[in-house]
């Protein structure tokens, strides 16, 4: 457990100073919580001296991402002495393994260049005229039977020639169309089509892998051809540049795009890459657009599952989603009527039921018919036969488990609601806040003691609603109960911090309020803090042990 | 004119005035953009003689995606739904280019006739048919043919039971099950689901198939 043993509910008041010295080192904001705002110290914490219960990560705009590819892709033309669009094209077909790349490139460049879409294979080329395809084209790459001579096309697109006889658009069928494109294949369609096709491709297929028009042909429209293609449409184009980050951001492990519809940041870290990692640190990290996109770089849960791991976080919101517990609370609390099988729940009387639907009469312990109990009316002499014993224990049994889960899923699920209520809470808070100045000589930045308590209670109660997930796989012994110290101690405390901002103001009491508030926020924090880093080392120390299989633990 | 349309005109045009590929397009109601393909069975196939009709539905941004068909009339082929006439074709799919055509996916979907795909099935259960016994798999897809899609029946009418053949079992089978008190249409579900075909009729136990039908 922590060092702060000696806090307990009587006299933390009295040691409050003291503890807030020693540890003013540690936590600049403790001593002077009046003026200071919340968001400085937090990015002094995650910059600076970074807790143990955080991790190490940057931010990256789309335009860093950019620049991270453009530096891989002149790396790579520089090497093989070919354009960018060319080294583009190439990286995106080796998923921007440049190692892999290169070793493929010296080994069969003609090859490698046929497979990424940049030159058309060399071997009988099917007449293009024809376009119906008779045979079940199958998918299968031609690429790989290449042979070595086939050169090099130039991939820059052209504008074919003014066509002497008339040139129709084999898409469109459109005769009145004067300008042509095509890739390096010469399959011609007009511009229009071209746009069309590109910009159905990037806008309804999120696709930046874009071929020719042409029938099985694998011919890759280099970035300036797209450029050129869509014209004005911007909108496509800045898609198609989002596409390109996406696909890169993608194919490295150590990077992850934020999961906040419409952002377009990418967040590093490094320290989470590994699968490994995971039973060890929970990479919660923020995103540089906004300080409210936070997110779990190594799982899909988009909340701030701290302090629990990823792994153990999936198996509860599984647990929580499948409807598994409904069945089991059917189990647990109903029989069924053993002529029509309607499911029924006994909410009390005696034990002579009477189905409600076919008015079948029975047993409610043996669930033998009523007339054969005779005369030994409400008392069944079957009790104890072992069959019902044995059917009651595994009814007591799933009855018990079945209460266990739903003493911790309830706690999770009350945090949980009063988090979401936080909106309310702050809209509340603001409006004592006005008060206080209006009925105190408080000034604004006085009266923010409020608004940062506030704060801190959503926080904890984030905290504390995964301890109970958490809680919820622990394996029982010491370390559980330590852990349990912990969770109780602060869960305490929030409740009363949450209780003393909730109540009604009293412009008598104001100055002590704010006292007592202040103190208790601190120490709340503390409280957090102790908590989150004790799990946090744990991991690191391995400390946990868990009550089911858990991913990723032996 | 919108480009959608006018290449929709043009090439039901253009189906209309080739006679030689013997493919049809016919419009529905009065869009252009629900249409009705129709073209015969190949030859030297169980389809041949028939005549196989085809839902089309030219989307919005039809050519740059590809349009969507599905059977009207009932096939029996391991890469078409046996139920709902749903087509596994990649051109239909990822592999659809816009200068393909609908006459041109029409041939394509007469060609997937010829050549089944059954290591891609879209009814697997037709496909596992197709994989235990060719022989036994053409008899049914024949025996559809002729019931669904106007095939001329072959010479030398074989006693055939309609159900039984439709499900491509042996009568034979269905009566041995069937004479031991079981539901003949339970007999066939079962016998169908157990693929108890050719070289799998001796693989299956009586008593494992006596054990599904008292299920």
């Amino acid at each position: 457990m922590s060092s702060d043993n000696e806090y307990s509910d009587q006299d933390y008041y009295d040691d409050e100073d003291e503890d807030v010295l020693l540890d003013d080192a540690e936590d600049e904001s403790a001593s002077e919580m009046d003026v200071d705002a919340f968001d400085t110290d937090y990015r002094l914490s995650a910059k600076g001296n970074r807790k143990i219960y955080e991790v190490e990560y940057e931010s990256l705009s789309q335009g860093d991402i950019e620049k991270l590819m453009k530096d891989d892709v002149d790396n790579v033309s520089g090497i093989f002495g070919v354009d960018e669009d060319t080294a583009s094209l190439l990286l995106r077909h080796f998923e921007w393994n440049k190692e892999k790349l290169i070793e493929k490139f010296m080994d069969n460049a003609a090859a490698v260049n046929a497979a990424a879409g940049l030159s058309v294979p060399e071997k009988p080329h099917p007449d293009r005229s024809q376009s119906s395809g008779v045979r079940r084209s199958t998918r299968q790459n031609s690429a790989d039977k290449v042979k070595t001579s086939s050169k090099t096309k130039s991939i820059i697109e052209r504008i074919s020639p003014p066509v002497e006889e008339r040139f129709v658009c084999p898409i469109c069928f459109d005769d009145s169309q004067t300008e042509y494109l095509s890739l390096s294949c010469d399959h011609k369609f007009c511009t229009d089509c071209w746009n069309a096709y590109i910009a159905s491709k990037i806008k309804t297929e999120a696709e930046q892998w874009i071929t020719c028009m042409g029938e099985d042909c694998k011919i890759v429209a280099p970035n300036a051809f797209i450029r050129k293609s869509l014209k004005n449409d911007s909108k496509s184009w800045q898609r198609f540049q989002e596409l390109l980050v996406r696909h890169f951001v993608s194919c490295n492990q150590s990077l992850k795009y934020c999961p906040y519809p419409s952002c377009t940041y990418t967040v590093s870290c490094p320290s989470a890459s590994s699968k490994s990692s995971l039973t060890q640190i929970v990479p919660i990290v923020v995103c540089g657009q906004s300080p409210t996109h936070k997110f779990c770089f190594g799982c899909n849960i988009d909340d701030d599952h701290r302090p629990v791991v990823c792994g153990v976080a999936r198996l509860w919101m599984q647990k929580c989603q499948d409807d598994s517990e409904t069945a089991n609370w059917i189990k647990s609390n109903t029989k069924e009527c053993s002529k029509c099988q309607s499911t029924i729940e006994k909410n009390g009387g005696c034990n002579h039921m009477t189905c409600k639907k076919c008015k079948y009469e029975f047993c409610w312990v043996c669930m033998g018919p009523w007339s054969e109990h005779g005369t030994a009316w409400y008392s069944c002499n079957r009790y104890d036969e072992k069959a019902s014993i044995d059917a009651r224990d595994a009814q007591s049994k799933s009855r018990a488990s079945l209460e266990r889960y739903l003493h911790y899923y309830n706690r999770w699920a009350n945090h949980e609601q009063s988090a979401k209520l936080s909106v309310e809470l702050y809209a509340k808070t603001e409006k004592k806040m006005e008060e206080m100045q209006m009925s105190s000589d408080l000034t604004w930045i006085e009266v923010q003691f409020m608004k940062k308590a506030a704060d801190e209670v959503f926080k904890c109660r984030m905290t504390l609603k995964w301890t109970y997930a958490m809680a919820y796989y622990l394996d029982s012994g010491n370390q559980k109960e330590l852990y349990e110290d912990n969770q109780r101690d602060l869960e305490r405390a929030v409740e009363e911090l949450s209780e003393l901002i909730e109540q009604p103001l009293d412009p008598e009491v104001v100055p002590s309020l704010r006292q007592k508030v202040t103190d208790k926020t601190v120490y709340v924090q503390k409280r957090n803090e102790i908590v989150l880093e004790d799990t946090a080392k744990g991991f690191l120390e391995g400390r946990w042990s868990w009550n089911v299989p858990v991913e990723g633990f032996d | 004119m919108d480009a959608r349309l006018r290449r929709v005109n043009k090439e039901i045009a253009d189906c209309k005035n080739d006679k030689a590929s013997k493919v049809a397009i016919d419009l529905v109601d009065n869009s252009p953009y629900h249409l009705i393909g129709s073209f015969d069975g190949p030859e030297d196939t169980p389809y041949e003689g028939g005549h196989f009709k085809v839902d089309i539905v030219i989307p919005e941004s039809y050519p740059f995606q590809p349009v969507k068909m599905k059977f009207i009339t009932k096939v029996y082929h391991p890469n078409v739904s046996s139920q709902s006439g749903a087509i596994c074709l990649d051109i239909l799919k990822d592999a659809w280019s816009p200068v393909l055509t609908l006459k041109s996916t029409l041939i394509s979907l007469q060609s997937l006739l010829c050549s089944p795909e059954p290591n891609d099935p879209q009814d697997a259960e037709v496909a596992k048919h197709y994989m235990t016994s060719r022989s036994s798999f053409e008899e049914t897809a024949r025996y559809w043919a002729v019931t669904y899609a106007g095939a001329p029946r072959k010479a030398g009418p074989k006693d055939v039971d309609g159900e039984v053949a439709m499900a491509g079992l042996e009568k034979a089978h269905v009566d041995k099950f069937e004479a031991l008190g079981f539901d003949r249409s339970k007999v066939i579900d079962v016998l169908r689901r157990l693929n108890y075909r050719g070289a799998n009729v001796p693989k299956i136990n009586d008593d494992r198939i006596v054990e599904e039908l008292l299920k």
